[in-house]
């Protein structure tokens, strides 16, 4: 981020900073930074693309060799994000089925229902994100459950809070979901993939449901976690 | 990001987000490209599996070694306003060692670091000077004339 340059550059270090919100950068003003128009969480662009990549880097990198410009130099990133337009061969990784279940017993069902999806997604791309909690996706399921069920158990995690250890249980099922969403052989949007995770699935449905109940919590922590780190903000609807 | 493709409400939220105010310019100017060894200081809460992830707004920073497999870098950044879905693809949409090691194998970089870090971003900026300037230490102990610094 744009702030770490300044320090960085102080102490004698050149830097270039990669700047998602041209805003901040202008008024943080690092002494080198290269604004991008991509989505928030993708600071080189988009997902097996190389080339791209590779362009966007050399961008960033080539104005450590300017002389002139300085001491601050804030320059753009002139192409858009390829990947950003949706995949129309994409499929869910499950087809939608309405189960009359509980949500906790759907969450649960879904999970093991990703099992497979999950397994062959993290197989092509040789690896997963999944693991800033230590249960495991069919663990942090019945974990997730037991909160919904308004049975908030102990924590299973030395040294983690129960919503601590809630919030990286949520965390990994999001990831587990949504890795289970991605193939190799499709080239989904983020919004393609948000909107099946927050619309369609029973994992997205659980832990908006999760929200609503702790949002009403006695517990000041509980409601702050609840509210701020379960659902993104542009996915909260006016019910919860 | 384009600001104007976000509803506007958000979209001022982050153009009017409080920033520090430095009163220093400093700039420091180095060799040609070719000659420069890069490291990545990231603002994305990275982790290596197994670590502590970042909890809250943590001033302090992880260490990433340049030997680190993509299937060991976690991102544990508080936010969830921002895509993952890029970076559970492929890493190098945050984290781009393999593009930086492609870079030094055709000559344009000079060298990859040993040692990359991150931290947290969403820490006030100037809660993180103090291991900001442990890590421009470091840096300079590897002999590092050039840092890429991507956020999420």
């Amino acid at each position: 981020m744009s702030a770490l340059g300044h320090y960085l550059e102080e102490e004698g270090i050149p830097t270039i900073a990669i700047a998602l919100v041209r805003p901040q950068a202008e008024r943080t003003r690092p002494p080198r930074a290269l604004w991008v128009p991509f989505e928030l969480g993708r600071p080189f662009g988009p997902p097996n693309d190389p080339a791209f990549q590779k362009q966007v880097i050399l961008a960033a990198l080539r104005l450590l060799e300017a002389k002139a410009g300085g001491p601050v130099l804030l320059a753009d990133f002139p192409e858009d994000d390829p990947r950003e337009a949706p995949d129309p061969r994409w499929r869910p990784p499950l087809d939608a089925k309405a189960s009359g279940e509980p949500l906790a017993d759907a969450l649960i069902t879904e999970v093991a229902a990703l099992a497979a999806p999950y397994t062959q997604s993290c197989a092509e791309r040789g690896r997963t994100t999944v693991g800033l909690g230590s249960l495991g996706p069919a663990a942090a399921a019945e974990y997730v459950a037991a909160w919904l069920r308004g049975l908030p158990p102990d924590s299973p995690v030395a040294d983690l809070s129960p919503i601590l250890c809630l919030r990286f249980a949520v965390d990994d099922l999001k990831a587990y979901a949504l890795e289970a969403a991605i193939t190799s052989d499709t080239r989904p949007s983020s919004r393609q993939l948000g909107d099946w995770l927050w619309n369609e699935s029973a994992t997205g449905a659980a832990i908006r449901d999760l929200r609503r109940q702790l949002a009403d919590s006695a517990d000041d922590r509980a409601k702050l976690i609840a509210t701020m780190f379960l659902v993104p903000g542009l996915r909260v609807t006016p019910g919860g | 990001m384009r600001l104007e493709k976000l509803p506007a409400a958000q979209a001022e939220r982050y153009a009017t987000l409080e920033c520090p105010d430095f009163e220093t310019t400093p700039w420091v100017e180095g060799p040609p490209l070719a000659g420069r060894r890069v490291s990545i200081v990231s603002s994305a809460g990275l982790v290596v599996r197994g670590e502590r992830p970042f909890r809250g707004r943590e001033a302090d920073y992880r260490v990433i070694p340049e030997t680190t497999p993509p299937d060991q870098l976690l991102c544990s950044h508080i936010s969830i306003n921002f895509d993952r879905t890029g970076f559970q693809e492929d890493w190098s949409v945050i984290f781009p060692l393999d593009r930086l090691r492609e870079l030094a194998a055709e000559g344009t970089i000079g060298s990859v670091a040993a040692t990359h870090y991150s931290f947290m971003g969403a820490t006030d900026p100037r809660e993180m000077e103090g291991a900001a300037r442990a890590v421009a230490a470091r840096l300079k102990q590897d002999n590092v004339d050039a840092v890429l610094l991507p956020p999420v």
